[in-house]
């Protein structure tokens, strides 16, 4: 038995290392999503243990329901003092930590910062082992000094000594003299940029005199870390509290791994249909293969195998193939890992450096995914195989087809539900965004085996009709091609398959976003009516209100609109609000309004539409709002809109209002509009004068602003898009492999083709357009089943995301002539592989 | 030596007291339904005895390969009874029936008889493997070496001669010592120097090892290397000769078509 699995594969060796490929591509993406998001986990854990290694304890502001800012709560630096005095204390140091506050400029004038990564501004934290810095050149700094992270200071050309130009929050830039070079913990930043201050200077250049946000300290060596926590905590006022090290840098550790969980999740997702994808190949081949082998299947059943047997011997088959598959998987996903990287990084994104982690689960999680692919696409040819009569031995001819009855009824099984959640996601009465796209997905996968199943039913007519032109144009080797690849039209299916899901998907995603850039072109044709747009390029964070007040204050202005996002309260309950200068009404940002005035006063609040159909609410009606400050009050509905285009929330309140009762009155995003009859370029030359002290921040004018919305979801589509070509390559495999198969089916008939005058040219060309014909009829099927998969999620998704169904039609073609062009390369090697076969040999071939 | 008997319908019963490898007993074979109804077998009883070499004999379409097949358990009747060492096989599952193959039955086709990727010790031993049965090494070198080809048993199929192929077909049907070895034309691709070859080979084993044989030709010379023979014409039998010669043999069929 084993000796018949073994010689099996052996002899069978090259159209199972292709099957093989097509399981190591899935399965390597699986592998690649996990070692990357572990290598990532692995960096920035060592980050926070590095950081806090040296502290005993932190002392910080009890963490309150509502927090705006992206840190730590300030509070008096009094507590410092109370601190230092204890005896159980050795030494203790106040921070101040920023987030996205201050910038280096380059000698370009433009601001110094890591592409995604982002920028802390923070105090010197004392010495070590306290300190979260390790001094790798120079001093820590002192007054009017800055220490840098060694990657900011090597982009930015800086040496210590150097006097570098610093963008601050408030106010003009300042130079500051470059004291030190400084590392974060003991290896790296993961691609973060560091500014460091000592305490006085943080406290006056992000504007928070008098206050620190933490407290490291070491406790005296004999005194036992409970005790220091208690004795801590006995002198802390009832808003403060102190937690141990090693709270910190779980934390810390935690807060990554969230982000980094849904980074790796949707990696996944992206392995998932790879490996969809690969359990068409699979299934394909060994359908195949036991096709091939019926006669030989007859013969081991006639001389005494059982079909239990048989079946046993193609499974283990499988195994062997799954087992191998997953170990190069295993390592092809460091492969994986490293192009996803470079992938990411292409946007102009830095990606923290780090060795790569293979963790256990991963290799258990692997092999088991690979193993599992395998045997389940295996599992219906390995029980036809045990179903073949013993009499096939001693029968001339091929195979029995499975009576197309049968795959009519099995394929609209599968076919109808699949179309039903389809359908049920698009129109059925259900709130959540989320189940409707759920059931699309299930929908999809469930469609895509229907028709994989159906399509049988009409390849060969379809592969007919497109061979026709081919026939016309390259006469009898045409026909050839057409002939062929009509002629097993189940074959012909599962290969057109395999490259089906592939462009379905990418096809949707394409119908997805052009939909979305139709969305945003009609949107923001109305809601954009400011001639200016100030932001912060990279990120959108917020930057200093201070802005808006300036650009007030030029003559050129007509109206400037600040807005920010600011966490509250809301009927107690966590909800961000937008906090928009109301007073310019709808004439720097149109967010529609439907019912009541646009001029929300400072007792006033707008809603959404749809959040105030939810909980009933009217015009008139109140909510309580409770601010990070604890200041609790009542608005009243003043205004209902219906865009959230820009208005990103659901609710929307005067900024007078925030400002009084946030810690930082900042903003992220600011509408300039200048008086009528105005030149535009000469008013955004006067307002630039105001936005040259913030190198962090871009000005745009309304079509630029259009242009630049317009080109992230462009780069969106093409990262998802990138993604996806991974299924591409596995179908590739899957039509070089079938195409192979049936060259080496049809050796005889070769050699008759060559014996009675074909050319090995007119051999080639006739191999290479069968495939042509299969992956086109695959690609159109894949275009179609993109349209419909397209359209369900846009109609899924609600209106107020994407409301207009657009299709990019230049992009259909391309996807399908990309197709033929797959066919075409598939096709090179079994073409040569036929043109090369001995004429005689062939003729004789069993 | 050509002693024809006078052609009776059914088959002489042999006496009580000799062991039959195999029986049929008014065995019925239909394919199809309705108006493309094919009856195969009319009611077809005949005895193989232990020990016989028998050829079956008939124009294509007579039912001779059917009648093999159901015998060998390789394909089930429509009525009648068919049995294997005293073993009715209609009340066999498929599983019993695979075992009755192993065991009791050795197959020798016209072609594709060897597994390609296993060497030519490796294809006699094969039905012992798929059985999980101790090899009896000795017995399997002795067969291997009565076939002559000690000195290839490491050789793949393809690295083989036809006649040699047949010959490891022939070894391995013998390999298991079956009960009935059946053969389907088993010279029909050989040229006649080859052919004599292996026909002698069978002989030898029926003669020597008292193995039953039971081979489908229609070639009067193949048959002749024979015991007895027996004639079938639209799913009957309609003749049996005793020692045919290849001119007996012959004529039969002359008449026969008539």
């Amino acid at each position: 038995m084993l000796k018949l699995v073994r010689r099996g594969i052996t002899a069978n060796l090259g159209r199972l290392v292709l099957t093989l490929i097509s399981v190591v591509l899935g399965v390597a993406f699986v592998s690649g999503s996990f070692v990357l998001a572990d290598s990532l986990r692995s960096v920035f854990n060592q980050i926070s243990e590095d950081a806090f290694a040296g502290v005993d304890a932190q002392v910080r502001a009890v963490e309150p329901e509502i927090n705006s800012g992206e840190t730590l709560l300030r509070f008096d630096q009094s507590v410092l003092e109370g601190i230092r005095q204890l005896p159980e204390v050795e030494y203790a140091e106040g921070g101040l930590f920023a987030f996205e506050q201050t910038y280096s400029i380059g000698d370009d004038g433009e601001v110094i910062r890591p592409q995604g990564p982002p920028v802390f501004t923070s105090s010197w934290g004392g010495p070590s082992p306290v300190s979260s810095f390790t001094l790798l050149e120079g001093t820590a700094p002192q007054g009017q000094q800055v220490a840098l992270d060694s990657g900011q200071a090597t982009t930015g050309g800086f040496e210590v000594g150097d006097l570098v130009t610093i963008s601050l929050p408030i106010g003009e830039p300042e130079q500051f003299e470059l004291s030190g070079i400084i590392d974060f913990g003991q290896g790296g930043t993961g691609g973060a940029y560091f500014l460091l201050y000592d305490l006085p200077t943080t406290q006056r250049i992000i504007d928070a005199a008098g206050v620190i946000d933490s407290i490291v300290v070491n406790g005296v060596d004999s005194v036992a870390e409970r005790d220091l926590l208690a004795s801590i905590d006995n002198m802390l006022p009832e808003d403060i509290e102190v937690v141990s090290g090693d709270t910190v840098i779980g934390e810390q550790q935690d807060s990554f791994g969230s982000f980094i969980d849904i980074f790796g999740n949707i990696l996944l997702g992206f392995a998932v249909v790879v490996l969809f994808v690969s359990t068409f190949i699979i299934y394909n081949t060994f359908a195949i293969l036991v096709g091939q082998r019926t006669r030989q299947l007859g013969l081991l059943r006639s001389i005494g195998a059982s079909g239990t047997q048989i079946r046993i011997m193609v499974l283990l088959e499988s195994v062997i193939i799954g087992l191998i598959a997953s170990v190069v998987g295993l390592f092809g996903g460091l492969g994986v890992a490293w192009l996803l990287k470079k992938l990411f990084s292409s946007g102009g994104n830095s990606f923290p450096e780090g060795p790569l982690q293979i963790l256990p689960r991963t290799i258990v999680v692997v092999v088991f995914v690979g193993l599992f692919v395998t045997v389940a696409s295996a599992l219906l040819p390995a029980i036809r195989a045990s179903r073949v009569s013993p009499l096939e031995a001693v029968r001339d001819g091929g195979q029995k087809e499975r009576s197309m009855r049968f795959r009519l009824i099995a394929g609209g099984v599968v076919l109808l539900p699949g179309l039903l959640l389809l359908a049920l996601g698009m129109f059925g009465s259900i709130d959540s965004t989320a189940s409707r796209l759920g059931a699309i997905g299930i929908g999809a996968a469930l469609t895509f085996i229907g028709v994989s199943m159906l399509s049988a039913l009409f390849a060969g007519p379809v592969a007919a009709t497109l061979g026709t032109p081919v026939q016309l144009f390259k006469g009898v080797t045409g026909r050839l091609a057409r002939d062929n690849a009509s002629r097993n039209p189940q074959r012909t299916a599962a290969t057109a398959t395999a490259l089906m899901i592939g462009l379905a998907l990418i096809t949707g995603v394409g119908v997805l976003t052009a939909s979305l850039l139709a969305t945003f072109d009609d949107l923001l044709e109305d809601a954009l009516t400011a001639d200016l747009f100030v932001y912060e390029e990279n990120q959108g964070l917020s930057f200093s209100a201070v802005v808006v007040d300036q650009l007030r204050a030029l003559p050129e202005t007509d109206l400037v609109a600040g807005s920010a996002d600011v966490e509250v309260l809301l009927n107690d309950e966590v909800t961000n609000v937008v906090a928009f200068d109301t007073d310019t009404g709808t004439d720097v940002v149109n967010y529609g309004i439907v019912e009541g005035s646009a001029n929300i006063t400072e007792g006033g609040i707008a809603v959404l539409d749809t959040a105030a159909g939810d909980r009933g609410l009217a015009l008139g009606d109140t909510v309580s709002v409770q601010f990070e400050d604890g200041f609790v009050t009542d608005l009243e509905i003043q205004a209902i809109y219906d865009d959230n285009t820009v208005v990103e929330r659901s609710w929307l309140i005067n900024r007078r209002l925030s400002a009084q009762h946030v810690q930082l009155d900042q903003v992220d995003f600011v509408g300039v509009t200048f008086p009528e009859g105005t030149d535009v370029p000469a008013g955004r030359l006067a307002a630039e004068t105001v936005t040259g002290n913030f190198p962090q921040l871009t000005v745009q004018d309304n079509s630029e602003f259009q242009e630049e919305v317009q080109g992230q979801v462009s780069q969106l589509q093409i990262v998802t898009t990138g993604l996806l070509v991974m299924c591409l390559i596995v179908a590739f495999f899957g039509i070089v492999n079938t195409m192979a198969l049936s060259v080496l089916e049809r050796t005889r008939e070769i050699g008759l083709l060559r014996a009675v005058g074909m050319t090995r040219r007119q051999l080639r060309t006739a191999v290479r357009w069968e495939a042509v014909i299969v992956s086109v009829f695959g690609s159109l099927l894949g275009v179609g089943m993109g349209l419909l998969l397209g359209w369900a999620a846009v109609v899924a998704i609600p209106d107020s995301f994407i409301s207009t169904t657009a299709v990019p039609w230049g992009q259909l073609v391309i996807y399908v002539v990309i197709g033929a062009v797959i066919g075409v390369i598939a096709a090179y090697f079994p073409a040569r592989r036929a043109a090369r076969l001995n004429v005689l040999d062939a003729i004789s071939h069993a | 030596m050509s002693s024809s008997s006078d052609a009776p319908s059914t088959p002489t019963s042999s006496t009580a007291t000799e062991t039959l490898a195999a029986r049929a007993d008014h065995a019925v074979k239909i394919y199809g339904s309705g108006d493309t109804e094919v009856h195969a077998l009319r009611g077809v009883s005949v005895d193989f005895k232990a020990g016989e070499f028998t050829a079956i004999m008939g124009p294509s379409g007579s039912g001779k390969s059917t009648l093999m097949h159901c015998m060998a358990g390789l394909d089930r009747l429509s009525g009648g009874e068919a049995y294997i060492g005293g073993v009715a096989l209609s009340t066999l599952n498929d599983k019993q029936l695979t075992l009755i193959r192993r065991e009791k039955v050795g197959f020798i086709f016209q072609s594709f008889n060897l597994v390609p990727t296993l060497n030519i010790r490796e294809n006699v031993t094969l039905p012992m493997d798929l059985g999980g049965n101790k090899i009896d090494d000795a017995w399997v070198d002795e067969v291997i070496t009565t076939v002559g080809l000690a000195d290839r048993v490491k050789h793949r199929p393809n690295e083989l001669s036809g006649g040699q192929q047949q010959r490891v077909a022939v070894a391995r049907a013998l390999a298991t010592r079956p009960d009935i070895v059946f053969g389907d034309e088993p010279t029909g691709n050989l040229d006649s120097k080859t052919s004599a070859e292996i026909l002698d080979f069978m002989r030898t084993a029926v003669k020597e090892l008292g193995q039953t044989i039971v081979m489908v030709t229609h070639d009067p010379v193949t048959a002749s290397y024979s015991d007895r023979v027996l004639f079938l014409a639209d799913g009957q039998i309609v003749q049996e000769m005793i020692d045919p010669t290849p001119d007996s043999v012959y004529d039969t069929i002359r008449n026969l078509g008539d």
